[in-house]
């Protein structure tokens, strides 16, 4: 009997805190969602069933803003994925100094993410930025370049600064992957009369997928949860807004709490869809 | 057996502590006090408005009511407030009100209306901003109105010897400043797309035509195209700088400081900021003016001050509101434009202040001060927030060339008639 009671006591702590930190805001955020509830008008507070994500779906805010979302999310996947393996690869071949190289590309990640758009911001500044010097400097250009004034060149920006914190995890993912593949594996390969391109081919692509897998979440998510950057580097403008900044505006600028929390669990929702995709066309059963 | 039970007593204390925290304190009782010996209050304000530790002990030894200071950065005040709102907690008993913060605190009865004696009304003609329906609902203890601020060295080397009167005036100089080469991008104003470039809009066609919404809460199409277009000129001419139209407000605004601009409509604060060596490289160039108009000086200037007022949800009103009476006296006033460089929002404060030299070149800062008006005719509205994003979203799109002076207004004046069909 006490056996059986143990482990649900030591759980305990855990369900709760997972009940009243995760759970309860998850549950009360979706009944927030299907009301009217605008904190200026605190006599009006009403269900209204699906009304708010009516509204959302039907806003050419909400789809410029997913547009945004979109472009920065796809640029940073296959940066991050191409850079990432990359690193990985030049890390796992260089052995001397691995260690010391390991530890400068985790900087990065270790930046807080508005620190780090407050740091490029003085590299793509349009007046007196360091790289409109430099480009100045060696005569490519003879005016200033402005990086942060057009839609698409700023989310190229933004989609950079965001690469530049997600390569570290991913490399390191792939790294420690790439690790703990067996080299019995690769000699099998090799007396098997495999080629170097066949064997990295048909044994270390495949068996390098689930992993890969794990970074392209966690990149997919920081790609769709951008923020501090985008604020740091062109504050709350239309220009570069992603869907969880249209989110943050309507909660928590425009104290629309009932669209706001609407707007949240679409943003949850297509997480949720990219992470179910990679987990389930990356993660399968490897064939080599 | 031992290390199962230590595991069991960490995992049950654990739990407690955990529910301990959940659980809501007993002390929600109703406020009887009638705010004196033994009170205690909470005051969330930014740093620029924290009073100092003997202003507090003074008041406690008057009142006996004991001030606990939450200093909070503006950005996160409303947030905050609106977030402790919505679980129908007090965030602090006394807050920092903005100007802007007016009609969305009103709209969700935020906060407790104040008593305010008629002497004091006529002294502090900033207090309108925070009259609605006839209800004080804020006081107002840091001045700020647009200014205008023009580099007097600058324009005598351009050749131009007469202060600007008008709008046009103003721009005719910025062109001579450009073309003789004196000052390549002479005009200071925020482009960016944040609120200081909205409320830009709204004191460029106030100061032009002294309106810039109509009665029903609608643009006034003529006075802010003109006001649009004129900024249209300034960025396609070139008067402004490139950088104004991604950095801050502030930044822009600063421009004037570091000598790379002569022309500037801006805070109050800079009458200070001129004449400190240590953010101002041109100290003794800069003269604050009255507010360019149409015809001649604007008859009235865009007053933007910041306020305190109680929590409707404050638990301690009584003591709350005696702490804003002491905090906006004319003698806090003064004693707050020393310790923290706060304008007084009284004018006879501001006065005694200029003429006892302690503002330095305060050119027509006084005068000034006499004309400040609310642009708003019904007061600052519920969905400012909205409407504001609407407005600078569009003056950015039109400064980075996304958009005509006619498709920003089209933008704008769209999204407002949403706004008001909403209401």
């Amino acid at each position: 009997m006490k056996k059986k009671i143990a482990p649900y006591l030591l759980l305990t702590p855990m369900i709760l805190i997972m009940g009243v930190l995760v759970f309860y805001p998850i549950i009360t955020t979706f009944t927030y969602s299907l009301k009217k509830w605008k904190l200026t008008s605190p006599g009006d507070i009403r269900f209204i069933g699906l009304k708010n994500y009516r509204n959302i779906l039907q806003s050419d805010s909400f789809w410029y803003s997913m547009q945004n979302t979109v472009y920065i999310l796809v640029l940073v996947i296959v940066l991050t994925t191409i850079l990432g393996c990359l690193v990985a690869a030049f890390l796992k071949i260089s052995k001397k100094c691995s260690g010391i190289l390991l530890a400068l590309a985790i900087l990065p990640w270790a930046l807080p993410p508005f620190v780090n758009g407050i740091l490029w911001k003085f590299v793509f500044f349009s007046g007196y930025g360091f790289l409109n010097k430099l480009l100045i400097g060696i005569g490519a250009v003879e005016k200033p370049v402005e990086f942060l004034a057009s839609r698409w060149l700023l989310l190229f920006v933004i989609s950079i600064v965001v690469v530049w914190r997600s390569v570290p995890f991913m490399a390191l993912v792939c790294l420690a992957g790439r690790q703990s593949l067996p080299e019995d594996v690769y000699e099998a390969a090799e007396i098997d009369g495999g080629t170097k391109g066949k064997i990295f081919l048909h044994v270390t692509v495949p068996l390098m997928l689930p992993f890969v897998g794990v970074g392209l979440t966690s990149t997919s998510v920081t790609a769709i949860n951008v923020f501090d950057e985008i604020v740091a580097l062109s504050g709350y403008s239309d220009l570069a807004k992603n869907i969880l900044m249209e989110s943050y505006l309507t909660t928590f600028n425009f104290l629309d709490f009932g669209k706001g929390s609407a707007m949240t669990y679409i943003v949850l929702f297509f997480a949720l869809l990219l992470g179910i995709f990679y987990l389930r066309s990356l993660n399968k059963e490897v064939e080599y | 057996m031992k290390k199962r039970w230590i595991s069991l007593l960490l995992v049950s204390a654990m739990t407690l502590s955990m529910l301990a925290g959940c659980g809501s304190s007993e002390d929600t009782a109703e406020d009887t006090s009638e705010g004196g010996e033994g009170d205690k209050i909470t005051f969330m304000v930014p740093d620029w408005g924290v009073p100092t530790d003997e202003q507090l002990a003074a008041f406690t030894e008057e009142t006996g009511i004991e001030v606990e200071i939450a200093e909070v950065g503006w950005d996160d005040i409303r947030e905050k407030i609106a977030t402790a709102a919505s679980a129908n907690e007090c965030a602090a008993d006394v807050v920092e009100v903005d100007w802007s913060w007016v009609g969305e605190f009103y709209a969700a009865d935020w906060l407790e209306p104040l008593e305010v004696s008629d002497e004091d009304k006529e002294d502090m003609p900033t207090i309108e901003t925070f009259t609605v329906d006839d209800k004080v609902l804020a006081m107002p203890y840091a001045n700020d109105y647009r200014l205008a601020y023009y580099n007097t060295e600058q324009f005598a080397q351009a050749g131009i010897t007469e202060e600007p009167q008008t709008w046009d005036d103003v721009l005719e100089a910025c062109r001579t400043l450009k073309s003789t080469g004196t000052v390549e991008y002479p005009f200071a104003i925020a482009l960016n797309a944040e609120e200081k470039t909205a409320t830009c809009l709204m004191w460029l066609a106030y100061t032009m035509n002294g309106v810039v919404w109509n009665d029903d809460g609608t643009f006034n199409e003529e006075s802010v195209m003109e006001a649009l277009k004129y900024m249209e000129t300034l960025i396609n001419e070139e008067l402004v700088a490139p950088e104004d139209k991604t950095s801050s407000g502030m930044d822009a605004y600063m421009r004037i400081c570091g000598g790379t601009a002569s022309f500037l409509t801006g805070p109050t604060s800079f009458v200070s900021r001129s004449q400190n060596e240590e953010l101002c490289s041109v100290v003794g160039q800069i003269t604050p003016i009255l507010v360019p108009g149409k015809d001649g000086k604007a008859a009235q200037t865009m007053p933007l001050p910041e306020a305190i007022g109680v929590s409707s949800l404050s638990e301690n009103k009584e003591a709350a509101k005696k702490f804003v009476e002491w905090y906006t006296s004319a003698d806090m006033q003064k004693q707050l434009n020393e310790t923290n460089s706060a304008i007084p929002t009284r004018n006879s404060v501001l006065e005694e202040l200029i003429n006892e030299g302690a503002i330095e070149n305060p050119g027509a800062m006084l005068e000034e001060a006499q004309l400040v008006s609310s642009p708003f005719p019904n007061g600052i509205p519920s969905y400012y927030a909205e409407m504001s994003s609407a407005m600078y979203n569009a003056i950015n799109k039109m400064a980075l060339g996304e958009l005509t002076a006619e498709e920003a207004y089209e933008e704008m004046s769209s999204a407002l008639d949403t706004l008001l069909s909403e209401e």
